[in-house]
């Protein structure tokens, strides 16, 4: 390095990487420039100064005298490797891996350019290419542990785990007996674990287990080693030993789950599903009862039993596991105890029994059968859980009645607040939801949980200005928005709910926007692991780091990155079906110009865009002037150019920029059903039949699937698909006759596809919609008989509102002068009860706005889109949406003005509009 | 109620989600990874019945000092789940886990001086006890209490488990580790 200048030039070089290497930047640049006026073309030192002014943000600079250098001296690998350097630094890691690659022609046993090297391969899952860079360091330095593991887990990766086991082996070889020293027992047990998790991974659980006991006491995570023995043990269906073992690991933690199921495995008193006989019932009850009094501290032990127990042992168990919980006030009782809800017969047990003991406590002050007093809280929680029971099952009216009892027993406990703010919500009161939220939040200021609570209330409420001189309180330097966003505030409550709020209030920039900047943090944490690539080759936590690697991958599967990819696409979708309305005059009178002149508008535009972020590159200059710390940089956040997305929506081409998020979806989120609806949506838009047509037999593979396996859905899957289906071919049949050999090509294709779809086989489109109709009518009525769709239980839960609405929906799509038939079809819905005790209908408020929706939008029929309203209201009293009897907007008709605050309201003439909220309900 | 079990690496956004709802201070997902990539054997999480996660430790070692010790960095479980002891069983699996992997001396945390929830948990539960004051530890200038519990450390270690070779609890202070 350096070589070509003379002695002190040479020195000056050397401080120069020396002073990179400490970031002591400003040092570095002095000793460049020395150099540079004696010799100004020196190729080297202009590619060190660039690097050096990099990390001191003068990317532009850099980035010239980088390249500068590199033209003056080519055969230079500090050039090349310098160029690299600098696009890692701008994540550009394809360009930085090129010019590592030209770097390593010139000097290719190059330690330092090797190893950076690999480091990007590992990032980039170049794997074939990491085994390869780890071999050559290994040979070039085969005295380093690091470079012995290293080439092992670049084996693994590239999914040869049996070498990678042999190179541990090897490695493990080159090791004195009394191996390691007192402070490196860590690192080698954790070596030695990962080793044997590599020989689990091959099925070699024999060989495993025999490593795992012989190197017993070279291990110091003796957890990890009982939890990796026992799973070895039942692997190798030895279950007796693992039974032996899993009572000890309970032993040391009797709340782990994993460990009672793991016990119930090795004994053979285990079903995925849930479902005893009634012997294995007795057997499991016994087990538990036993286990109860070896592990006294444990809740799991008390609660597991309710889950399979029935019947009067049930009613039983439930008793002893409630009374003392409720005398001792845990407010997570009844979350605890909801999945068994999901058990109908098991909710009715619980309603008695808790009726039974509130009866009791009113009358005698204590639980039946007893003759001690209860402390008054324990009516408190009693009622508290009595009013999520009755929330749970959708009785709002009884459920509030509850908590108002509670509130007014002892109005200070800030967890009966939170949970009317519960109630009203799921009745569909939005804003007395958001209003409570505040008042419980007021109640403890210095508490964050209920802070973040109101703040995800009011943005349900779609109060969002609010939402954030809330959410405001709880962050350092004041400035919200930046903070939330730095520390990754991803959860529902702050940037996936504003953006959604934004996206209800139609500001799609702002909604964009807060979907995009969710998608930036999964692009963060990506970045993130870039560190770890070479720290824990050198820590050893190679198990957890292996982990890692494979979180990544998936990690673009997310709920919460699908969520803003949906939300992102959805908004992309809205502005290309209507663009914003100064874009499309703009592009009128762009179509009246002569295409040279529209060429000089667009260069010109072009022009202007850059003058603007020019400018807004120096208001950051400015900003951030006074912040350059010590070592050169600057640490002041940029200013946002475009804080309300104004920008985004500017984009030429939204399908191309929801395409980008689609492609995501697909490859990570490929088994949801939103992936392809949206895949559809788009590519209709693009005229992308084919691609169309791709989606619809995406729909059709996860309809067909086994419900288990897609579960997650909820929603019966059959209304889109059929809806997008009939839609579809009824597309493609408008379309003029083929002319080309490519449009030849698609309907040939069309036609041959069009066979697949079972239930267009031989119907026209309109015969096929009738009868999907009457499959959903007899489901109705003969749910047994019920098969076709091979989702009896999904569909059994269904509402058959939904499936009408769809029919409707393509009835009046496929022949329009039904218009008055399809409506009727969705008005003669009716809503059933669902419940045994014959007070909850079927119908869910959110489906019901749904169909109001298909009324006024679809339909385009405000008549009945009012009586649907008004019946609606009737269902839904608490519903803000219908304007229920009880709902916050119709008690108080004077409404006090808001500065914030809008929520959602269809007034009478059936158009959605605006309605300014309340913010202090009195309740 | 909810099971108390060791963090995996699915678990580090839900941690970071519920440390964000009701805790002031908060740290990227990178600090997370740091944690859980050096020490996996520290982090634990509250999963409730449904599998949402209601609480966890994030705890570290502190490498650097010349007595070997623990630190905790962050510990919440959400207000819904308060009075199941979540705090302390979740503290007390973290320290089992310095003392028996690392053989930490002590471990030490800090808490808000307000914070008197907190503060008596440490202090009566978990037999915690002031070793300092650090004034404005925090960034909205209040004190922090810097509290301190000693464990058994690497000589006075028990091992649970009896076999021929004698040796030491891990060492957690290995010091820098090798360069290439």
């Amino acid at each position: 390095m350096g070589a070509s200048l003379p002695p002190k030039e040479a020195n000056l070089f050397k401080l120069i990487v020396k002073s990179y290497e400490t970031k002591q930047y400003k040092k570095g640049l002095k000793a460049a420039d020395a150099i540079l006026k004696k010799f100004p073309d020196h190729g080297e030192t202009l590619s060190m100064k660039g690097l050096t002014l990099n990390c001191m943000d003068r990317k532009p600079e850099a980035y010239e005298l980088v390249r500068l250098g590199l033209k003056n001296d080519l055969k230079s690998h500090v050039c090349w490797h310098v160029y690299g350097l600098l696009y890692r630094s701008d994540r550009e890691y394809r360009e930085a891996i090129k010019c590592y690659r030209n770097a390593l022609r010139i000097d290719p046993d190059n330690i330092e350019i090797l190893r950076d090297l690999s480091l990007l391969q590992a990032q980039m899952r170049d794997l074939a290419g990491f085994v390869e860079t780890r071999q050559q360091l290994l040979t070039l330095k085969p005295n380093h542990r690091m470079n012995w593991i290293g080439f092992a887990v670049s084996h693994h990766l590239n999914s040869n785990a049996s070498k990678a086991i042999d190179i541990l082996e090897a490695y493990e070889g080159t090791l004195e007996d009394d191996y390691p020293p007192d402070n490196e027992r860590c690192e080698h047990g954790e070596m030695l674990l990962y080793k044997i998790s590599l020989l689990e991974e091959c099925g070699s659980l024999e060989k495993a287990l025999q490593e795992l006991r012989k190197k017993e006491f070279k291990i110091v995570d003796k957890l990890s080693y009982k939890e990796e023995e026992v799973s070895l043990l039942v692997k190798l269906n030895r279950l007796e030993e693992g039974e032996k073992l899993y009572r000890v690991l309970l032993a040391m933690n009797p709340d782990n789950y994993g460990y009672y199921e793991g016990l119930q495995k090795c004994v053979g008193l285990h079903s995925k599903i849930g479902q005893y006989s009634p012997d294995e019932i007795d057997q499991l009850d016994a087990l538990y009862k036993s286990l109860g009094q070896q592990y006294t501290w444990s809740s799991a032990v008390k609660r597991i039993p309710l889950d399979f127990l029935e019947d009067v042992k049930f009613r039983d168990a439930a008793d002893n596991y409630i009374r003392p919980l409720l005398t001792k006030g845990v407010p997570s009782l009844f979350s605890d105890l909801s999945p068994l809800y999901d058990h109908p017969g098991k909710a009715d047990i619980l309603e008695k029994l808790l009726l039974d003991l509130e009866e009791s406590l009113k009358t005698t002050g204590g639980y039946p059968g007893r003759s001690e007093k209860e402390p008054p809280s324990t009516l408190l929680w009693t009622l508290f859980y009595l009013a999520q029971h009755y929330d749970r099952r959708g009785l709002y009216d009884i459920a509030l009645a509850k908590i108002d009892e509670a509130m007014q027993h002892t109005p200070t406990v800030i967890d009966l607040y939170s949970v009317k703010s519960k109630i009203l919500k799921h009745g569909g009161d939005f804003v007395a939801a958001a209003a409570l939220a505040d008042e419980a939040r007021c109640m403890d200021l210095a508490d964050r949980y209920v802070n973040s609570q109101c703040v995800k209330r009011m943005l349900q409420a779609d109060q969002v200005p609010l939402a954030e001189k809330t959410a405001v309180l709880f962050t350092k330097d004041g400035d919200q928005h930046n903070n939330l966003h730095d520390m990754q505030c991803m959860w529902l409550v702050y940037e996936l709910a504003s953006g959604e709020s934004y996206f209800r209030q139609g500001d799609l920039g702002r909604s964009l926007k807060k979907f995009l900047a969710v998608e930036k943090h999964y692009a963060d944490i990506t970045e993130d692991q870039f560190d770890f690539h070479s720290y824990c080759l050198r820590k050893m936590t190679l198990r957890a780091y292996i982990e890692m690697l494979r979180f990544q991958d998936r990690l673009h599967a997310h709920t919460y990155f699908r969520k803003a990819a949906v939300g992102a696409i959805r908004c992309y979708i809205k502005l290309y079906d209507s663009p914003s309305k100064s874009s499309t005059e703009e592009d009128d009178e762009l179509a009246k110009l002569p295409a040279s002149q529209k060429k000089k508008l667009r260069q010109k535009q072009r022009k202007a865009e850059a003058r603007a972020k020019k400018e807004a590159e120096v208001k950051n200059e400015e900003a951030n002037v006074g912040g350059v710390s010590k070592s050169g940089k600057r640490n002041v956040k940029p200013v946002d150019p475009d804080p309300h997305g104004e920008k985004l929506l500017q984009t030429e081409d939204p399908l191309m920029e929801a395409g980008k998020y689609l492609k995501l979806l697909q490859k990570h989120s490929s088994d949801f059903l939103e992936t392809h609806l949206l895949s559809f949506e788009v590519n209709m838009r693009k005229q992308k039949i084919l691609l169309a047509l791709q989606a619809l037999k995406q729909l059709q593979r996860l309809d067909a699937g086994n419900p288990d396996s897609h579960r997650c859905l909820v929603l019966v899957p059959i209304i889109p698909i059929q809806d997008r289906t009939l839609r579809f071919f009824h597309k493609v049949a408008s379309r003029p006759a083929p002319t080309t050999d490519g449009e030849k090509l698609i309907s040939g294709v069309l036609e041959a596809e069009r066979l697949t779809f079972s239930q267009l086989q031989g119907k026209s489109l309109v015969e096929a919609n009738t009868v999907f109709l009457e499959q959903h009518k007899a489901a109705d009525l003969h749910l047994d008989k019920y098969v076709h769709l091979k989702e009896a239980v999904l569909v059994v839960y269904a509402d058959s509102l939904m499936h009408r609405a769809a029919v409707a929906e393509m009835i009046f799509c496929l022949e329009p002068n039904k218009k008055g038939e399809a409506i009727k079809l969705i008005e003669e819905s009716s809503n059933n009860l669902v419940s045994s005790n014959g007070t909850v209908r079927e119908w869910k408020l959110k489906d019901c706005v749904t169909v109001h929706k298909l009324l006024v939008s679809s339909f385009d029929d405000q008549d009945a889109a009012l009586r649907w309203k008004t019946r609606c209201a009737d269902y839904f009293p608490y519903s803000t949406y219908f304007e229920g009897r009880h709902c916050s907007a119709n008690r108080d008709s004077k409404q006090t003005h808001a500065e914030n605050g809008s929520v959602e309201v269809p007034p009478s003439n059936g158009k959605v509009e605006k309605l300014d909220a309340l913010k202090n309900l009195a309740i | 109620m909810v099971c108390i079990r060791k963090a995996t690496i699915d678990d580090l956004l839900a941690m970071q989600a519920c440390n964000l709802f009701c805790l002031p201070e908060n740290y990227q997902m990178k600090y997370y990874f740091y944690h859980i990539l050096s020490w996996p054997q520290l982090l634990y999480v509250a999963e409730d019945y449904g599998g949402k996660i209601v609480g966890y430790v994030l705890a570290k070692m502190e490498e650097e000092s010349t007595e070997c010790h623990g630190h905790i960095t962050s510990l919440a479980v959400l207000r819904t789940h308060r009075k199941l002891g979540l705090a302390t069983k979740l503290m007390a699996a973290a320290q089992n886990a310095m003392e028996q992997v690392f053989g930490a001396e002590y471990v030490s945390l800090h808490v808000r001086k307000s914070n008197r929830a907190a503060f008596n948990l440490y202090t009566e539960t978990l037999g915690y006890k002031i070793h300092d004051m650090e004034a404005k530890y925090y960034a909205d200038g209040e004190d922090a209490y810097d509290m301190r519990k000693q464990l058994k450390g690497k000589n006075q270690h028990q091992h649970q488990h009896h076999h021929h070779h004698h040796h030491h609890g891990g060492g957690c202070c290995s010091g820098e580790a090798k360069a290439e």
